[in-house]
């Protein structure tokens, strides 16, 4: 009888680990396919017709230069005009165009304008022997078919998207309740908390700020949620205290978004930005205490901060601007000295994992803020000295990575880690061993370094790398939308973040894996560690902003009007 | 905004990076992650060990270990339980070449999709058939009668792995206490028959006999003269007899030294290297995913005298008890060996590492050894010692450099097309190989051919 009731619980609880990875998959794939049927098609906004080739040039863009360099978004084959000339701009107030230090300048309706300049339909522009007239996009039936196809499709499925993402949690916690060592209801109430979190925050994005789209919310919070589950049974307290972190990641996350709506206004921030991100620095290098061999910590109280995971926040910050004031300044080098400033610092702390996820940001940042390839060669190269320079003079740094590649060799002194959690990846399975039976969680920081090897031990391969692989489908995505954005601000600070988050994610993934060596950062949303969360959500916020959904729904009508009045 | 998009390809490529990396971990999970999960320290095992795990069995079905209750059991006679020890291994993993340590995760229900989940248990065999005659290790056991030493019996045809035996061994169902100046207990943790080394003695004039019948034009037909030593640049070389005339078949069948250290002479170092290489006396050969002990045979600053001597299985020669019996094997089977393995149903086990031969030596001149290595049982120490065989074979009396009695070997294999069976045995301190070693080789032969033609 006994032999048959474990039967049956071995098959209950096994299938709960099935269930698990299913919807999760079928979650995070939901909400991908959602944000892509979801993009919008390309259709001219306005349309500039010149009036000398009597040629008719779609505007597609939030953002748009014009010039006589072949990478512009509207070419204009013209040698009186500069290469980058100037930039046709849209905000709520309807459009406008800004001259980018042109040399014959631009004209509308044969004034010369200064900075930014509002033009109206059926305005004459000229730049240098070119004249534009701006028209409406394209005629009427248009704005038709969008109302075809648009509104019942999507109303049902941030709701679909909630359950989904609110069942599969449902499936971790259910696990962590009823894992081997005997029932623990403590898992509902974590769970039950959680679910109010989630249901508050749809609540709260729908109903009051009316957003259109819920699935960057659903990917973070399910990620978070189980990152919560797998610590039910590690420490209770811990799984609170993420909690809390969670709902203060939520919050950063909708108020970075709040001021994000108006990139030019925040764009004067950006001198504030970086003195506050050096002074926070400069608080953990003078109180910071050490923990596991860096300096990476303030204690306040019982409250442990991590300084450096809110830098990552204002390094995406700065990082970007809009079109016309990138195109007028071109110069790095402030960036470059912020940049160099954040990663000596963390240097010093011998924090490396995040200097290293600094240095590879910053080198995404400046390819994609000025196509400057030799800023990226000289960065490189000074890397290079300074990592020999480094190891010259702390050779124990060098130790750390003796292990890497030998774990078989080194797996009760050097390799512990890895080891642990290649082996106990393995003895996950497809499915895992269910959350809280794990052996990983006895391991030092098997619930933020090695948080990989932990979520295949106990949820499985699939749900591990699922998660992995939705990290990875964020790039690509904020690759999508880019020319869909609002504004250049957001398409790059977007791709900056996400490109954060996939060196960080890679960093964890494959140092805790041995296939690069452990540097001990955080994987995204999963890892237990409040600052990290934190970042996290703030950094979600750079991906939410670039979409184009996310501000107040301005209908193609009003903007016509505005540009009509 | 276009360049914007385009020049997002820096992060792009940061997440592809990121998704080749993910498949390589993705591969590694699948092809390696049994062994990943084998390891020793693994919770899911280590906590209850093997102690629900799966059933072992020899080749004929005798239970070797079980579980039951939650608790390892093992063969009912102390003997066997001793004689397997290595093979089978106890409950920790002190023998870390044991069956029980290598296919841990195997006996205890792992299983790649499901893991070590309880619900992998349910859908994996567990249970473990060896290619080991248990009787017949209990046979070599008691004939090595307390002495410490390595046998090993293989079917040169199949490949399977009949005896295999090393000593000290202990009780697996009552492990000792043991402590570090316990003497009597050295190298207990260690497979001699895989791990152990030891000086070759007369065994290694194969190798010296294989390199003089390929290089030196009419050897056979030579003869040498032994008076019971000889002088090469004013060192002593010494025979066991005074052997007086012998041909070259009389020098192996007799072991004459003072014609082995001649011949090694006019090979030369760079040949007898040669030829200790390509017979496997310095190859690591992988048995069951276990390496076999690497030999050693380096004349690099061997001064002439010497590389008599190591010709003769001297001087700093040592060899792993597995890869003599493979060297014979390879005689046995005209020229290509065959690496043995021991477990019998390959379902729990890849395939590949199952079958493996390699060729060591010329079809015609492994039947001049061949020939030659029958006389020496035929017409020196008499087949009366096999009494249901036909056994060729070369022994040896290795000298241990130190005052102890020198270690007896035996090597060869039998004839019979019913048990065609290849063979080593070392008696460490043993005395003269053929009536220390020789005498469990044919006693474990002949429990084995018994079995065999029984079929049990
Ligand atoms: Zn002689």
């Amino acid at each position: 009888m006994d032999s048959i009731i474990e039967f049956i619980t071995d098959y209950g609880v096994f299938a709960l680990r099935v269930a698990a990875a299913l919807l999760t998959v079928l979650t995070v794939v939901k909400c991908f396919y959602s944000m892509r049927i979801q993009k919008r098609g390309k259709k001219p906004l306005i349309s500039l017709h010149n009036t000398i080739t009597d040629e008719t040039v779609p505007v597609y863009y939030w953002e748009n230069s014009l010039g006589r360099s072949r990478g512009s978004d509207i070419y204009i084959a013209d040698s009186t005009v500069s290469r980058d000339h100037a930039v046709l701009l849209r905000r709520n107030e309807g459009w406008f165009i800004s001259d980018t230090g042109s040399k014959a300048g631009v004209f509308v309706n044969n004034k010369r304008c200064q900075g930014r300049t509002q033009i109206f339909l059926n305005d004459v522009i000229t730049l240098g022997a070119t004249q534009f007239e701006v028209k409406k996009g394209e005629s009427s039936h248009q704005s038709v078919s969008e109302k075809d196809t648009a509104p019942h499709k999507k109303a049902m499925r941030p709701f679909v998207l909630l359950l989904l993402m609110l069942f599969s949690l449902l499936m971790f916690f259910t696990q962590a309740a009823f894992a081997s060592d005997g029932f623990m209801p403590e898992a509902f109430v974590v769970y039950g908390a959680f679910s109010a979190v989630v249901i508050s925050v749809f609540a709260f994005t729908r109903g009051f700020l009316k957003r259109a789209s819920f699935e960057l919310e659903t990917l973070g919070l399910l990620f978070s949620g189980m990152g919560v589950s797998l610590l039910i049974r590690q420490n209770l307290r811990q799984a609170y205290v993420q909690l809390i972190c969670v709902v203060l990641g939520v919050i950063l996350f909708l108020v970075i978004i709040r001021l994000l709506e108006y990139p030019d206004k925040l764009l004067k921030m950006r001198m504030y930005a970086m003195g506050a991100a050096v002074v926070l620095l400069a608080i953990n290098l003078v109180f910071g205490t050490v923990r596991s061999g860096a300096q990476n910590w303030i204690q306040i109280g019982s409250i442990t901060v991590q300084p450096s995971e809110l830098v990552k926040v204002i390094f995406i910050f700065v990082s970007a601007a809009t079109l016309d004031v990138l195109q007028t300044n071109r110069n790095l080098t402030e960036f470059i000295v912020f940049s160099a400033i954040c990663i000596g610092a963390l240097f010093i702390m011998s924090d490396f994992g995040t200097a290293l996820i600094f240095f590879a940001t910053f080198l995404i940042i400046s390819i994609i803020r000025s196509g400057d390839y030799k800023t990226v060669i000289l960065a490189l190269v000074a890397a290079f000295f300074g990592a020999m320079i480094i190891l010259c003079f702390k050779p124990y740094i060098a130790q750390r990575f003796a292990a890497w590649g030998n774990v078989w060799q080194n797996y009760d002194d050097a390799a512990y880690q890895q080891a642990r959690v290649l082996t106990y990846s393995a003895s996950g399975g497809l499915f895992g061993v269910g959350v809280g039976n794990g052996f990983l969680k006895y391991i030092f920081a098997s619930e933020s370094d090695l948080v990989f090897g932990l979520l295949c031990e106990e949820s499985g391969l699939i749900v591990a790398v699922t998660v992995a692989l939705s990290l990875a489908a964020l790039v690509f995505y904020t690759r999508e939308i880019t020319t869909l954005s609002r504004s250049s601000f957001y398409s790059i600070s977007a791709c900056c973040a996400a490109g954060l988050l996939i060196i960080q994610a890679s960093l964890n993934v494959f140092g805790a894996t041995d296939i690069l060596p452990l540097t001990g950062v955080t994987l995204p949303f999963i890892s237990l560690g409040g600052s990290s969360m934190i970042s996290c959500w703030g950094l979600l916020a750079f991906i939410k902003a670039a979409d184009e959904r996310t501000y107040k729904k301005l209908s193609r009508k009003h903007i016509v009007q505005v540009a009509e009045s | 905004m276009k360049r914007t998009r385009r020049r997002s390809y820096s992060v792009f490529i940061f997440a592809l990076l990121f998704i080749i990396g993910m498949f390589v971990f993705i591969f590694r999970w699948f092809s390696d992650g049994r062994s990943w999960a084998n390891m020793p320290y693994n919770g899911h095992y280590a906590a209850t060990g093997i102690a629900d795990g799966g059933t072992i069995t020899d080749c004929y079905g005798e239970l070797l270990a079980y579980s039951s209750d939650g608790e390892r059991v093992y063969n009912g006679r102390e003997d066997v339980r001793k004689a397997t020890l290595h093979m089978v291994g106890d409950t920790s993993t002190n023998i870390s070449t044991s069956i029980q340590s290598i296919y841990r995760s195997s006996i205890s229900g792992y299983n790649i999709l499901f893991g070590a989940s309880s619900f992998g248990k349910l859908l994996s065999n567990t249970n473990m058939q060896l290619t080991i005659d248990s009787a017949a290790c209990a046979t070599a056991y008691n004939a090595l009668s307390g002495r410490n030493g390595a046998v090993v019996v293989y079917n040169y045809k199949t490949g399977e792995l009949l005896c295999s035996v090393s000593t000290p061994t202990y009780d697996p169902a009552s492990p000792p206490e043991i402590s570090s100046d316990d003497t009597s207990y050295d190298g207990v943790y260690l497979d001699k028959t895989l791990s152990g080394l030891y000086p070759p003695g007369s065994t290694f004039k194969i190798v010296t006999l294989c390199a003089a019948l390929e290089n030196i034009p009419d050897v056979e037909d030579m003869t040498f003269y032994c008076n019971g030593s000889t002088d090469i640049d004013g060192h002593k070389v010494t025979c066991m007899d005074s052997h007086g005339e012998l041909t070259l078949k009389e020098a192996f069948s007799h072991s004459c030294n003072i014609a082995f250290a001649e011949l090694s002479c006019k090979l030369g170092k760079e040949t007898l290297e040669k030829y200790a290489d390509s017979l496997g006396i310095t190859t690591s050969y992988k048995v069951n995913g276990n390496p076999t002990a690497k030999g050693n045979f380096d004349l690099d600053k061997a001064i002439k005298a010497e590389v008599a001597w190591a010709g003769i299985g001297q001087y700093t020669d040592e060899v792993c008890p597995m890869n003599m019996a493979i060297l014979s094997a390879g005689v046995a089977r005209g020229g290509s060996t065959i690496i043995p393995h021991t477990v019998k149903n390959t379902s729990l086990i890849d395939l590949s590492a199952v079958m493996s031969s390699k060729s060591l030596i010329k079809p015609s001149t492994a039947a001049k050894i061949k020939d030659m290595m029958r006389s020496t049982v035929s017409d020196y120490y008499g087949d009366w010692s096999f009494p249901s065989l036909t056994v060729c074979a070369k022994t040896g009396t290795a000298e241990t450099g130190n005052n102890d009695e020198a270690h007896g070997w035996i090597t060869g294999f039998t004839l019979d097309d019913d048990c065609p069976l290849a063979f080593a045995c070392v008696v460490e301190n043993g005395g003269l190989g053929f009536y220390s070693a020789g005498n469990v080789v044919s006693q474990t032969l002949e429990t084995i051919a018994e079995n065999m033609r029984n079929g049990n």
